[in-house]
Order: structure tokens, then sequence, then C-alpha cells
């Protein structure tokens, strides 16, 4: 791995020790995966931001690093949604010892700078930059999206790795960093007797296609734009399963390996993550709902209100825009309740809401529900949940 | 002369190349704890003792204080890396960590750590399974000093 002199001196410790251990994450990983370069990045997103997820290890690392003066983020670095509404946590059933320390770990990344913000869908929020540019974003759905979506170049980051870039401005030029790994090696044909359609569709669609590959994917079979819901319902299941980094749209006429999606394959995929036929609270928001996605609820809803409990994640600044345009106000009107800034699988609110079983749109959602707070999930698209779910 | 030479050639049998993902400052002597499992470092191993404590696991039990780790590579959460940092913040980790596959979790722990990690990539892990006392060198090299086969 080649190494500048800038980049040697910083190894050595010259600019303190926060930029060195960043620089020794980036070299392990370089010479794990025979990089031959650092490559400069434009933007960081950072994962491990939760409490529930990396706990006082993490916290303890993080406050570590962040106490140095030297330490300070040198690229534009987003962060992963935390562990609870920032604002509202003690009003949302959080637990003073759990608020406590999620408080700290947002402070340890305060310091280091960081964009408003807690988001897993930054790409929402925040200009995009032109196609090609090298990110380095955790949070596998939005790496997959990066890729997929927007034409980024990043690899799939982990919390430590995201974390090593964004103090240094580099990442390893290696894997989908790279023109000639960025084609796909398998083909997943789509064809279910019917068109795809919605966030559930994708979603099974793309649990379906992690577990059975590797590599970057081709799909065939499925219209080449979609709406942004159902690219992150996509991406985000693609994600919580198996290690793909990228798909492409399109039906090129290369000889791929090619795996059938039929009909059987999605009836089969979708028992194994829906496993009640009703929800006792309704969530809506794994990955964060985008600007239209409110919209297009607090339409739905219209005048009819939640029969059940109604929990809705996203950003502080999504939440911001919706309110001054009325979106926000119509879906509380409503009977839901917004939280911020928070991840609706890593939270203690699910557990706290003290409900058996759930109803959701998200696959990756269902997915994290069931195995981290082991609840029952019902898997529906967006209109059927709100029929069923409002008076 | 005659009889160090004798040694040097046994040991050169005993000689495994390895590369170094993160590298020691100097030379390592240790004894090895060797496992053919991989190990999940967030809620397989507990951080404050330095032990595995997945009872299913075949180094259940058994301490990584002051020993050198081998084993095929680290499964689970990513968060093991912050797991492998409290190890060594609290002086219960390994020495150094030596790895048939090494992933990103076992790399980036192991750097954040300065816990040096060798991975052997072309050759079996299963050749450290006999050896008891290795020395690791930053040129990758892993040397058997006693108890190999060779020997």
């Amino acid at each position: 791995l080649y190494l500048t002199k800038s980049e040697e001196k910083a190894v050595s410790g010259e600019h303190g020790r926060a930029v060195e251990l960043a620089y020794r994450v980036l070299l392990a990983i370089g010479r794990l995966s025979n990089a031959e370069k650092l490559i400069p990045i434009k933007w960081a997103h950072v994962s491990g931001v939760s409490f529930l997820t990396i706990g006082d290890y993490g916290l303890d690392f993080l406050q570590s690093i962040s106490k140095e003066k030297s330490a300070k983020f040198r690229v534009f670095t987003t962060v992963n949604p935390c562990g609870m509404d920032i604002e509202n946590w003690d009003r949302l059933n959080i637990p003073a010892d759990y608020a406590e320390k999620q408080l700290k770990i947002i402070g340890a990344y305060e310091k280091l700078g960081i964009a408003s913000s807690f988001t897993c869908i930054p790409f929402e929020s925040y200009k995009v930059p032109v196609r090609e540019t090298h990110v380095s974003w955790a949070e596998s759905s939005a790496a997959i999206y990066a890729n997929s979506i927007l034409d980024l170049r990043t690899n799939r980051e982990s919390a430590v790795s995201a974390l090593a870039s964004a103090l240094t401005g580099k990442t390893v030029y290696s894997d989908l960093h790279i023109d000639e790994n960025r084609r796909p090696t398998m083909a997943i044909k789509v064809d279910l007797g019917r068109a795809i359609k919605g966030s559930v569709d994708y979603g099974i669609l793309g649990y379906f296609a992690g577990k059975c590959t590797k590599g970057v994917i081709q799909f065939r079979g499925i219209p080449s734009t979609n709406g942004i819901d159902e690219s992150k319902a996509l991406c985000a299941a693609l994600g919580t399963v198996g290690s793909t980094g990228m798909f492409t749209i399109g039906n090129s006429s290369n000889n791929l390996e090619t795996i059938d999606f039929s009909k059987k394959d999605y009836e089969e995929t979708f028992e194994n993550i829906s496993d009640s036929e009703k929800g006792e609270a309704v969530v809506f928001g794994c990955p964060q709902m985008t600007i239209e996605e409110l919209y297009r609820l607090s339409k739905a809803v219209g005048d009819k209100k939640f029969k059940r409990k109604c929990v809705v994640f996203c950003s502080s600044k999504i939440y911001e825009l919706a309110k001054t345009r009325g979106y926000a106000e119509a879906i509380e009107h409503a009977g839901a309740v917004f939280v911020r800034d928070s991840c609706a699988d890593f939270t203690p609110l699910i557990s706290s809401l003290k409900v058996d079983s759930v109803t959701t749109d998200s696959v990756k959602g269902a997915h994290y529900m069931k195995s981290v707070h082991g609840v029952k999930v019902a898997l529906k698209n967006v209109e059927s949940i709100i029929e069923e779910n409002t008076a | 002369v005659k009889a160090r030479n004798k040694s040097d050639a046994l040991l050169s049998e005993g000689t495994i190349k390895a590369r170094c993902i993160v590298e020691p400052q100097r030379r390592i002597i240790g004894e090895i704890l060797f496992t053919s499992q991989p190990i999940a470092f967030l809620q397989g191993v507990d951080p404050e003792t330095g032990v595995v404590s997945d009872k299913k696991h075949e180094l259940y039990g058994k301490p990584f204080s002051g020993k050198i780790l081998v084993f095929p590579n680290a499964i689970g959460s990513s968060v093991g890396a912050y797991v492998i940092y409290r190890l060594k913040k609290n002086h219960v980790g390994p020495k150094a960590m030596i790895n048939q596959n090494s992933d990103i979790i076992t790399a980036s722990g192991c750097a954040i750590s300065r816990i040096p990690l060798f991975d052997l990539a072309d050759s079996d892990l299963g050749r450290l399974r006999e050896m008891k006392y290795v020395e690791l060198l930053k040129t990758g090299a892993i040397r058997s000093l006693a108890g190999t086969e060779n020997i």
C-alpha cells in the first residue's frame, strides 16, 4: 500500500493520536483488500450512533477520540440516526440512564463536527455530489443507494472505517471504488406475473436477492426508474441480509449466472418475514421517511384517525420541512407520533410500546424489530395499513 | 556453531509466512490459543474478563490475556471492533491475533487497539494448532519456538 509523505507523517502520529489511529484503520483495511493506495473522499457517513448498537464499548472509544483537540472531521460528515428522539425522549418512555449515554455519544460526534440531522437517508437532506464522486458511507442501505441510484463510489463501510474516513478525509481505493469492479456478476430475473410495485414488493425482492447473491447484482424485469420509496426499500432489504454493495437495473447481453425470482419465491420470502396477520401498533420509517412519503401519508390519512398507536420515524430536518408544508400537522392530527432523528429498529421505544406485534411496510424494519425487540410483524403496503388502522 | 545451524534449520521448517495487517512494534513471543471456529466478538466475548462467553464455543472460558489468539475470522456485528478495543483497555486482550481470512471487524478492532494482526491467506491455519509458543516478526514471519512436530 503506497502512502504519500503527508499520510506517512500522519501514521507516525504527527497530527495527534486520533488521526494516527484513523490512518491505522485505513492501513489495516487497505492491506486486507490488497489496495494500492488511499484516495480523498468528499463525504463520510458514519454509523454506530445508537447506544443500543455500540453500547458502552463504542461510547468509550468515541469519547477517547473526541477528547483530543486535534481530532476533527476533515470532510463533510453525516451520521446515522441515534437511539431516541433527542428532544422528546422523556415523553417517549426512554429510560434516563439510557438517554444519558445516548447524549454522550451525540456529544462526542458533535465535538468532532457533524451535520445537524441524524439520518439513514443522508441523500434526502443534503446536496448530493456529482456522479462518480468518491464517498465513504457506512449504513448498508445508504451505501447501496449511493452506488446504485446516485452513481457515487463507496464501499459498504463499517462504523469504525467510516469514522476513520471522516477523521482523515480518505478511504481505501478498493472494490467498488474501482470501475471494473462495478460490473454485475450475477443477475436476478424478476417475473411475478404482475407488476412489481411499492415498498413491500421491492423490500421482498431485496431480501431474496441479498440472501442468494454476493457481488454486484443486475436486476432484470423491473422498471428502470422507481420511486424513491421503492429504491430505498430495495436497498435497505439488500443490506439487511448478504454482502452486496451495488446493483444495476437492465438487461445487458452478458452471460451472467441468472437466478429467477418467481411468484412462489415472493410468497415464500414474504411468509418468512411476515409472521402476523395484524399488528397492535403501526411503525413507519425504516429507513426514515422522505418528504414525499410524508406528503403521501398525510393525504392518505386525510380526516381519519389512527385506531392504534402509530409512530413515524424521520429526521428532524425532514420533520421541519414537513411542518412548513402542513404534512406533519395532518399526520399528527390523525394521532400519529413523530420520532425524530431516531432509528426505528435500534431504539428502546419499540419495546416500550409494550405490544407483541407491529405492522410496517418495511422489510428491513420487520427483520430487525423481530430480532431486536422480539415482536411479531405484519408486513403490509402503506395503503392497506391506512385502511385497516384508521377510522 | 553446528548446533546453532541445526536449530536454525529446524526453525525455518517451522516458519509460516503471513501478511501483517496490523504490524507489531517489535517481535512478539507468546503462547498460542487456537480455535478453528470463528469468533463473534459482540455477544460472544466478555470484554470485562477477556474470555469467550459463548458456551457452545470451543474456547469457552479460556482467557485471552497474554496469548496469541488464533482463529479463522470474526463473525457478527461490526461493533465487535469496539469489543476488541475494550479488551485491550481492560488489559485482558490477547498479545496478538492470527487469522486465516481476516475481516474488517478484526482488522479495524486490532488497528484501534494496537493489537498486532497477522493474516495467513495462503497457508493453512491448522499448522498453528500443534505449535505451543511462536515468535511473530515485523516481516510477517511466524516461527515456531517449541512443541511443534518439527522439534
